[in-house]
């Protein structure tokens, strides 16, 4: 039971870090701590479940689809909305990003209503061993998509030259500024890169999860615990995080129950923030000085 | 803020002070006149926003004369709720209760405040947030008197209805003023100048000789003192209270909007943010009862973007264009 535990914790690990590495980035970038972030995951989940119930488009082919159209609304709010806000104050973009979790989840409830849905892909009921025990394919696909996706953003950010303007500004913008990088560019990729995973994570977890309008919430403490755990604005800190947090949720579920999962997760949150605020990967970010 | 601005404000003070006094008295000879003449509903409506201005008053201690940006200041409402309703429920009197709900939420943010109070900008925020997620997983898991998962219901008075509403009212009334008061006086003492100055520079103010950590923790204290109040009053007057609606953290948020819309650090601005949005937000729930979530986000983003540094303030710089425009033509 304890290896079976395990093995679920880490793979739920995967898909953990996938659903915080936008919200890490968005934050170590620019400062912004985007509330909004759960709602990419839900939205993300609802074009999988769209494309699925309606055409019958395989969730591991929708996921690409759901990514872009996540990245062009995150660019788009960025673009429109954030960009104005983070000018005058980088704190009132928790009271924007807030109202616009309530704008894309109220629209979500409008358009869908608040009834459960399910994907439920040809494979769902499909296990396979790992190391003594059964797991769902689903789930193994997930964690491993999750992490091919995760490090393929940590290579986009070191290789291409758009990841290394992005990295620029995060350490320093003005000389960034200097270099010719236009920092509002800049932040609206990232913000729509950053959603983009997270529409990745939240295709991915609509094989696993049923898919509602809260869905995306339930992610909220997951994604807090594993950006600060990581170090703010990196993609490693985030992977690994997201591991350790699948993990000890898992082992706090198997041995204290899964009524003090979530206080788990709190304490394991405060305690990183007082013990070392820049946690396991941290870097000079800019987020860091804000 | 600039120094050009507080000069500027210092000089137009001196000319505005009369007529906010006169503003003051008359917009208090009519909120202590309104049980007389309004329906129950609105009578609700004015409680509410009367609580409101309790809790913005709160969040304007920390936030907008400290600097430290609790977001999860919610928490202690839902303390204050909590303490109430269970001292209530073991059988003391709600005088007692409301008692309990400033000493505990106080006590609590002295506590909590130690380790968290060393955190700065985004990760203070954030872990304030974390602290009222927190909460309602506490509350649930400590059950017994507290009710747990399924709530508690506060005994109910033997007043009639009517009488108990208004009398309620009144309560809140006095605390709004009260906490309006509390902010004035403070930004006079000692301590409210430590703590502005911890605002503008913390480093600069320990150098002064401030001794911050304990200036902050004051501060904090003050304003889970007055959240808590709120927080107990809206337990007894809403007669049943569970974790989700009591550290519900959209009361933090909303607290916070209510703060920027008044203007930070002032004295009136969280009474005039309060009304404002509380007052437009009830009249857009009762108009779009299915999206009126979608409208106050909207309602969130708009004042965001258009008067980051308050209502007043955005005002005064449209009259000002319009003048200078008007100098140029």
């Amino acid at each position: 039971m304890l290896a079976q535990a395990t093995v679920n914790g880490i793979l739920l690990g995967g898909l953990y870090g996938l659903a915080t590495v936008g919200f890490s980035m968005v934050w170590g970038v620019m400062g912004v701590i985007n509330l909004a972030h759960t709602a990419f995951i839900t939205l993300g989940a609802y074009v999988t479940y769209v494309l699925f119930e309606r055409y019958g488009i395989d969730p591991l082919l929708s996921m690409p689809l759901a990514m872009a159209t996540m990245f062009v609304l995150g660019y788009g709010i960025q673009r429109l909305i954030l960009n104005h806000v983070i000018r005058t104050s980088l704190l009132l973009s928790l009271v924007v990003t807030f109202g616009i979790e309530l704008i894309l989840t109220d629209a979500t409830v409008l358009i869908f209503t608040s009834d459960v849905r399910s994907v439920n892909a040809s494979y769902a009921s499909t296990s396979v061993a790992v190391f003594g025990t059964l797991v769902p394919l689903v789930r193994l696909l997930a964690a491993g998509l999750s992490l091919a996706l995760g490090i393929g953003f940590f290579v986009f950010l070191r290789r291409a030259s758009l990841g290394q303007a992005i990295l620029a500004t995060a350490l320093d913008r003005e000389m960034s500024n200097l270099m010719g990088i236009n920092p509002q560019k800049v932040f609206a990729l990232t913000a729509g890169a950053g959603a983009a995973l997270a529409g990745a994570a939240g295709s991915l977890s609509s094989m696993l999860f049923p898919v509602s309008p809260t869905m995306g919430v339930s992610f909220l403490a997951a994604v807090f615990v594993i950006t600060v755990l990581g170090g703010i604005g990196s993609v490693e800190g985030c992977i690994v995080a997201g591991f350790l947090y699948g993990l000890v949720q898992a082992w706090a579920a198997y041995w204290l129950g899964t009524s003090l999962q979530e206080i788990v997760a709190f304490a394991m949150f405060l305690g990183v923030l007082v013990v070392r605020p820049q946690g396991l990967f941290g870097r000079a970010f800019f987020g860091e000085h804000a | 803020m600039s120094e050009a601005a507080v000069l500027e404000q210092g000089a137009k003070a001196a000319t505005v002070r009369p007529l906010v006094w006169a503003a003051v008295a008359i917009g208090l000879l009519v909120l202590c006149a309104a049980p007389l003449g309004i329906s129950s509903y609105w009578l609700r409506v004015l409680t509410t926003v009367l609580m409101y201005v309790i809790v913005t008053q709160g969040l304007n201690v920390i936030v907008g004369i400290t600097g430290y940006h609790a977001f999860g200041n919610g928490v202690f409402f839902g303390i204050g709720a909590y303490a109430c309703g269970t001292a209530m429920v073991a059988g003391l009197p709600f005088v007692v209760g409301i008692a309990l709900a400033i000493v505990v939420s106080a006590v609590c943010a002295f506590i909590l405040g130690w380790p968290i109070l060393r955190l700065k900008g985004h990760y203070f925020a954030i872990a304030t947030v974390a602290l009222n997620l927190a909460a309602v997983q506490i509350i649930i898991q400590i059950g017994g008197i507290t009710g747990g998962a399924q709530g508690l219901a506060l005994p109910l008075s033997d007043w009639d209805p009517k009488p108990l509403y208004i009398a309620l009212y009144y309560l809140m009334l006095g605390g709004a003023v009260a906490s309006t008061a509390i902010v004035a006086i403070l930004l006079k003492r000692p301590l409210g100048f430590a703590l502005r100055a911890i605002r503008d520079s913390e480093r600069a103010a320990a150098v002064m000789g401030i001794n911050t950590t304990k200036a902050k923790v004051c501060a904090w204290a003050i304003s889970a003192g007055l959240t808590g109040f709120a927080g107990g009053v809206w337990a007894y007057w809403i007669t049943f209270i569970e974790p989700s609606s009591a550290f519900d953290p959209a009361v933090g948020v909303k607290a916070y909007i209510m703060l920027i819309i008044g203007g930070m650090g002032s004295i009136l601005g969280p009474v005039i943010g309060a009304f404002v949005l509380e007052i437009v937000s009830t009249l857009v729930w009762s108009g779009f009862l299915k999206a009126h979530q979608l409208i106050l986000g909207l309602l969130i983003v708009v004042v965001c973007i258009v008067a980051p540094n308050g209502i007043i303030n955005a005002f005064a710089r449209l009259v000002r264009s319009v003048r200078s425009n008007d100098g140029a033509a």
